[in-house]
């Protein structure tokens, strides 16, 4: 019997997305968007739409195999910007009248009424709600792989993958949303604060990127510093030689500079000054350390989209495989001493700057996967039993 | 159908079934009602008497505050009892994205009737409830009367031994109701037990086996139609009479110690109550202009008042005996007795302690 309910609410399921135009028009978007894809190529001296070629140094066939330059426009552009965002937002329209729908008087009876128990019919109407989104990447992956396939000379089955990553980050939104439709009723609320929740969540993540990227710049600092501290300590030692070699006096401790801890700080100014932006360095990375580390546990209790999501790039694409995509100069580590070149102007490492970027990236990238998916899908989990106990225990 | 046919002859046996909502408001207080195997049931009630929480308790839509009693032999909210058990809600909404086929086909695959089972039995349901012609068209093209007919056939789709219709024959046209009246003879005709719970008493009184009025969470009354009238027939005399000549006679022909007094709620109808006096043979004695009405269904305790109009030459317009409708049983039940005004619309809110 219960295969039987659950094929009828797959079939009902499948007829309601039919009748929704919405669902139509997404499905097509879809397509044209991988069309477009399919029209973008790179050949030896550059970028190629439809047969023009747009002379690129960086984006050619010389420095990127064509299939590559496609997995990475599925996995960095295709994936994150129009599944996770333009269809996510059409797949929230959608189906955020699913559950204010479901249980509006007169409807909400005759489901009621059957010998199905509450919970098993929430979660069911739940998984039926997640089947827009899942046939919507179903076929968008299914035309990127015979894309890929046709255009790219390059059959990667692993492209599916955005099937489950993608369902699993339209669940965190999802079950807020029948969380809210099932309190509230109502579906213009369900959007509105799913919408808001979902803001929330990209204001949180990008503070973390900004907080790991400052805690990133700040240890570079240090690292920095404590490479400048070993070259001008090497100098020092051979100032002090010199200084001893020529019989001339070291400083006397009472006329050690301000700062100064040792005799070889007291002989060389650099090195002091080197010490004292170690110092500083280190506070700050600590501090940094500290703010990233408050954001990195608020950001365990709630879902990580655009972790979930990133997901599929670690999946399909190999670190040689994001080294053809750096921007240049990316492995570019000032050596000590740099920042006093040319100019003599003192700038120590920033946001935005590749070393930087690419530590951040790295400390990032180092989260578990089951860190991003387990605690994500656990607040999923959480809000979902809500619901259930809600819809339990309601008179309708 | 049922293999666990329970060895009782009730269908629905309650004891005892209240809900309490949130806010203290009682909308049952302690229901007890009994309905037969096999018979047509029908529930009135008026607005907010508590007659869709109950049906609603039954379907496990509503949980009850408390729930005494057994359906189809099985406690009140055994969900796989729900298998057995027909339901046409009130102001049901169907996905208006469904045809009428494909209604019947998702609720009896919720209902966990396999797929070909249903296959068999939609288009003979279709049929009984004349919308084949209409199957494959979808419900948001339906009219009111359209859609009930196929909320009908949809409570039939998994051939319930129980089906509870509420409010059947809502938005029907006159030829719908004759339909949904043959419909459920057809079902007691099989062995079905159906519950009707509905305004129109009209139509209750035409297909009902048996009744149940609801007032304020109460059962008020209930049993077949004759055993709830049995107290409340009597005989009409209207001689040709004034209605001042026809007081006076009347009184004067009343046994000594009764006297015709106004009906409470009603300034042109005069009433004596007999119970418990020397003259208990008449339930009432009751004037209303030139018409009187005589509480009893002995035709000799009706005689003595005709010999009188002869003895007097006055003439005799008409002599009937009256069954109360199901409508004066109603009202009655509505009624308050010492104000003759009808009781307040609603459920009752819970004492307060």
């Amino acid at each position: 019997m219960i295969l039987t309910q659950t094929t009828a609410f797959l079939v009902d399921a499948y007829r309601e997305l039919n009748a929704r135009k919405m669902f139509w028009i997404t499905l097509g978007l879809s397509l044209l968007v991988v069309a477009i894809m399919g029209c973008f190529g790179v050949n030896d001296k550059g970028l190629t739409f439809l047969g023009w070629t747009f002379n690129n140094d960086i984006l050619n066939a010389r420095l990127i195999p064509p299939e590559k330059f496609y997995i990475f426009v599925f996995a960095n552009l295709g994936v994150p910007i129009w599944l996770t965002w333009a269809a996510t937002v059409l797949a929230l329209i959608s189906t955020a009248s699913i559950f204010p729908d479901f249980i509006q008087g007169g409807a909400i009876e005759l489901t009621l009424c059957r010998p199905i128990g509450r919970v098993r019919l929430f979660f069911t109407k739940f998984a039926c709600g997640l089947l827009f989104v899942a046939l919507q990447v179903f076929v968008f992956s299914l035309a990127c792989f015979i894309v890929i396939g046709i255009r790219g000379k390059s059959w990667v089955p692993d492209l599916f993958l955005a099937v489950p990553i993608v369902l699993l980050f339209f669940t965190y939104l999802f079950s807020f949303c029948v969380l809210v439709g099932l309190v509230t009723r109502s579906t213009l609320a369900s959007i509105l604060f799913t919408c808001l929740f979902w803001l929330a969540l990209f204001v949180l993540n990008t503070t973390d990127g900004i907080f790991v990227s400052q805690r990133a710049a700040k240890e570079i600092a240090v690292e920095r510093a404590e490479r400048t501290i070993e070259v001008r300590t090497r100098g020092a030692e051979r100032m002090r030689q010199r200084l001893i070699d020529a019989g001339q006096p070291l400083p006397a401790k009472d006329a050690w500079p301000e700062g100064a801890q040792s005799e070889l700080e007291a002989i060389s100014l650099p090195l002091l000054n080197a010490r004292k932006e170690l110092a500083e360095a280190s506070e700050s990375r600590d501090n940094w350390v500290k703010y990233s580390g408050w954001v990195f546990l608020a950001k365990t209790v709630l879902p990580k989209t655009s972790e979930t999501i990133a997901l599929l790039d670690r999946a399909i694409l190999t670190d040689k495989d994001r080294e053809l995509f750096s921007p240049p100069g990316a492995d570019d580590e000032p050596a000590p001493g740099d920042e006093e070149a040319g100019s003599g102007r003192r700038r120590g490492p920033q946001m935005g700057d590749p070393a930087v970027t690419r530590r951040a990236e790295k400390i990032i990238r180092q989260r578990s996967q089951w860190w991003i998916t387990g605690t994500s899908a656990a607040f999923a989990g959480v809000l979902l039993a809500i619901g259930a106990w809600i819809f339990a225990r309601r008179d309708f | 159908m049922s293999t666990a046919a329970a060895p009782t002859p009730w269908a629905i046996d309650l004891t005892h079934v209240a809900k309490t909502y949130k806010g203290k408001v009682q909308a049952l207080r302690g229901i007890e009602m009994r309905v037969r195997a096999g018979e047509v049931f029908g529930l009135l009630g008026p607005n907010g008497a508590g007659k869709s929480t109950l049906v609603k308790i039954l379907m496990t839509v509503i949980a009850p505050t408390r729930a005494d009693g057994a359906v189809l032999g099985k406690p009140v909210g055994d969900k796989d009892t729900l298998r057995r058990i027909g339901y046409l809600p009130e102001h049901h909404r169907f996905p208006d994205y469904l045809t009428g086929r494909q209604v019947l086909d998702f609720y009896g695959g919720l209902a966990g009737v396999p797929r070909r089972e249903r296959a068999a039995r939609i288009d003979p349901l279709l049929e009984l409830v004349g919308m084949k012609d209409w199957a494959n068209q979808r419900v948001r093209g339906y009219s009111k009367g359209m859609r009930q007919r196929v909320g009908i056939a949809q409570a039939l789709v998994n051939n319930p031994d129980l089906v509870l219709l509420d409010e059947p024959t809502d938005g029907v046209d006159p030829v719908g109701r004759r339909d949904i009246r043959q419909v459920c003879q057809r079902l007691k005709d099989e062995g079905k037990t159906v519950f009707l719970n509905s305004h129109l008493l009209s139509e209750l009184e035409l297909v009902c086996d048996r009744v149940a009025i609801l007032v304020q969470g109460l059962v008020a009354s209930q049993g077949t139609l004759d055993e709830l009238t049995r107290d409340r027939r009597y005989y009409e005399i209207d001689a040709a009479l004034e209605p001042a000549q026809a007081r006076e006679l009347w009184a004067s022909l009343l046994p000594a110690g009764l006297a015709l007094t106004p009906k409470p709620g009603s300034a042109d109808v005069l009433r004596a109550e007999t119970a418990g006096a020397s003259h208990a043979h008449l339930g009432f004695v009751e004037l209303e202009r030139s018409i009187l009405r005589l509480g009893t269904t002995e035709a000799s305790h009706v005689q003595p008042f005709v010999d009188a109009l002869r003895s007097r030459g006055i003439a005799l317009r008409a002599l009937r005996p009256v069954r109360p409708t199901l409508e004066d049983l109603f009202m009655a039940a509505v009624t308050d007795p010492t104000t003759g005004k009808a009781l307040p619309p609603g459920a009752a809110k819970e004492a307060s302690r």
